[in-house]
């Protein structure tokens, strides 16, 4: 494959492979077996192949949402492909892959908005300096712990609501509470001290800007401080309140519904486009 | 082929004549060497607790073994009346006798469709035959056969989805709950028969510790002896249930043993926060209350939830039976096509056989006659040329004998090129 053949891929490509192996997972719930799953798993492969095509030949800039969105939809993507090969059996892509495709769609919708408008960004944001990569990184980590997070929540909810009603075990194999929420726990262990760290960092790097920028904080940065709030109060939930498990679900998934949001609003260094 | 199978079921014979009928393993193995050499045939006997059958394979013979030899045989191993037996005997040959066994080893023809118990008793049948030597060449290539095809049905079809025995599907839940067993601790309230059973499975995942607790101390001591655990006096049920991430309760109590206010307050408290509770309430009548299932901190399953997926999945694996069937006739086919043409090779091998001696006998004193006349490489292209002859003369015959068994017209072609060619 030449790089001009590569240059052909677009969101559609890897978009549309997600959305097919999103679809083969779903049909493998009424018509278990090899042929659909391994469909699914080729389908997500080539969604996988083709978003890393794409991030390689365009590397959107991190900093930007339209960039974010779509780099935290690829570490999924890993994350998904991971979860399908080591938990076979298991409901897995039914629950990672909307994430993705979401992601994807978001990402797709911001182009309409500008939002993938890497020149609008000042350079050291977009990793040309270190602070700025390391700024970057962080939150991307912390973003794709609470991802994660995210993921395990809905399927601890749905887990949780199956036993509710005391559903058939065998109809959706499922992960144990037990084990979505240590995977909830660790994702979320991690997140909080990468997020901190990564606004923090941010917060200093900030200061570096006019004092009318530091007096009109961005909703970006106002969102930031808010997840930083959510997650700290998740912390204290579980180690200190030791609140329920399903509790603690629902806010990891409020803590995830705040990321997207801070995700997608523009960045406070975002010059308007020339 | 020459196959017979005759033998009773579930469907056929009541209960009783089958306990009669069942064969003990040295029974089996006497029994076995008994068929083979009386009536020269290969034999095997699958004797399980739903049913007794006898596997009489005489490929060579002319005819199969009696169903009426099948049956006095069982009579006088058994020593019942064989007409007794016969109303409730049924009875496959050849190409039916083939399916049959498929079936019965695909767990098709099981009382719960889809067991996994079947697949091993065929196979330890087969395994007894061939150790005791008597199974054939038939028997050696059918069983096996049938073996692969059961794997082929229960891999390649949900017939063998999910559980179908209670104490197994109280397990499927307890692992929805929890991941690993090393650190969590199982109180057994009871000592009923079926909770001995689910306790057993429990056993299987290896749990910290067990503790049993029962009205009568004894018992307790009992179950705890038998399961490796420790018994904890009744007067602390409430902190053995506290303490404890899955509780099995089997007792014969009258009247519920929790309710929901004595967990609330007596037990509820003193559990560390956060953790989950599983019970299997398994006794009739109820020992728990079950409005404190909750799906999170208290996950209870009682008989009836248990009973319900059972049911549940056994009427699944109903909708697996036509894929299921397919591919058992599909086996049957291609095991019936095999057998045909193995079953050419010996008469093939004889006719070359007869063939080669003819021409040996032509070729030899010609040789000799012209010894002394001819170079070597002038003999062998004697000797090649005959050989030549006799192939392509030979070749009509065996490819007629081939299309003749895939179009399954063997016997008459068989028949003819014995009388043409005079073998014995």
């Amino acid at each position: 494959m030449t790089l001009s053949t590569l240059q052909g891929v677009s969101h559609t490509c890897f978009g549309l492979s997600y959305l097919l192996a999103l679809v083969l997972e779903l049909a493998r719930l009424r018509w278990p077996g090899k042929t659909l799953r391994t469909a699914a798993l080729a389908a997500a492969t080539v969604g996988l192949l083709t978003h890393s095509a794409f991030l390689l030949i365009h590397h959107p800039s991190p900093a930007t949402p339209y960039g974010s969105l779509l780099l935290l939809a690829w570490v999924l993507a890993i994350f998904c492909l991971y979860g399908a090969v080591h938990h076979a059996r298991q409901a897995w892509g039914i629950f990672v892959l909307p994430l993705v495709v979401g992601l994807v769609g978001l990402s797709l919708a911001l182009i309409s908005t500008g939002g993938a408008n890497d020149a609008a960004i000042p350079a050291w944001l977009v990793g040309e300096k270190f602070w700025g990569a390391v700024h970057g990184l962080l939150l991307l980590a912390a973003a794709v712990g609470l991802s994660v997070a995210f993921l395990a929540s809905a399927m601890y909810l749905v887990q949780a609501r199956r036993l509710r009603t005391k559903a058939n075990p065998l109809d959706l194999k499922m992960l144990s509470l037990e084990r979505l929420e240590a995977m909830n726990r660790r994702a979320v262990n991690l997140a909080f001290p990468l997020l901190t760290a990564g606004v923090l960092l941010g917060m200093l790097m900030l200061n570096r800007e006019p004092l009318a920028t530091l007096l009109t904080p961005s909703l970006k940065v106002l969102g930031s401080y808010g997840l930083i709030l959510v997650v700290a109060m998740l912390v204290y939930m579980r180690y200190a309140a030791h609140v329920s498990g399903r509790r603690l679900a629902v806010w990891s998934l409020l803590a995830f519904a705040l990321l997207v949001g801070v995700l997608m609003a523009a960045h406070p260094f975002a010059e308007a486009p020339k | 082929m020459n196959l017979r199978i005759a033998g009773c079921n579930f469907r056929s014979a009541p209960v009783d004549l089958r306990e009669k009928l069942a064969f003990t393993p040295e029974l089996q193995a006497k029994a076995a060497a008994e068929l083979a050499a009386r009536y020269g045939c290969e034999a095997a006997i699958l004797s399980t607790c739903n049913r007794v059958e006898l596997f009489l394979a005489r490929p060579l013979a002319p005819a199969p073994v009696s169903t009426e030899l099948a049956a006095e045989f069982l009579a006088e191993v058994h020593g019942l009346p064989v007409e007794r037996i016969v109303p409730h005997l049924y009875s496959h040959t050849d190409a039916d006798a083939v399916k049959h066994l498929l079936r019965v080893a695909a767990s098709l023809d099981s009382l719960i469709v889809g067991e996994g118990q079947i697949a091993g008793q065929v196979k330890a049948t087969y395994e007894a035959a061939r150790t005791l030597g008597t199974a054939g060449p038939f028997l050696n290539a059918l069983f096996p056969h049938a073996l692969r095809a059961a794997k082929r049905v229960r891999t390649e079809t949900g017939i063998a989805h999910g559980h179908v025995s209670v104490s197994s599907v109280a397990v499927d839940y307890v692992r929805q709950v929890f991941d690993h067993f090393d650190d969590k601790t199982v109180l057994v309230i009871g000592a009923g028969k079926m909770g001995r059973l689910t306790l057993k499975h429990l056993q299987e995942l290896k749990p910290k510790r067990i503790l049993v607790t029962n009205r009568s101390p004894e018992k307790a001591r009992e179950v705890a002896a038998g399961c490796g655990g420790t018994a904890v006096p009744w007067e602390q049920f409430d902190d053995a249930l506290a303490e404890a991430d899955i509780a099995l309760s089997t007792t014969g109590a009258g009247e519920p043993i929790v309710t929901a206010e004595r967990f609330a307050k007596r037990v509820l408290p003193k559990r560390r926060a956060g953790r989950t509770l599983v019970v299997l309430d398994i006794a009739v009548p109820r020992d728990f209350d079950p409005t404190i299932h909750d799906g999170d901190r208290v996950c209870l399953f009682n008989i009836d939830d248990l009973t319900r997926i059972r049911e549940q999945t056994i009427a699944a694996r109903q909708s697996h039976l036509r894929p299921a069937e397919a591919i058992v006739a599909a086996e049957t086919k291609a095991f019936l096509d095999d057998w045909e043409r193995r079953r050419n090779g010996p008469v093939i091998l004889q006719l070359r056989s007869e063939v080669d001696k003819v021409r040996d006998e032509v070729l030899t004193p010609l040789l000799a006659k012209l010894n002394g006349k001819l170079s070597d490489a002038e003999k062998d292209q004697i000797a090649g040329a005959f050989r030549l002859f006799q192939n392509k003369l030979l070749h009509g015959p065996i490819a007629a004998l081939q299309d003749a068994s895939k179009d399954g017209d063997r016997g008459s072609l068989v028949d003819a090129l014995r009388k043409l060619f005079r073998l014995g």
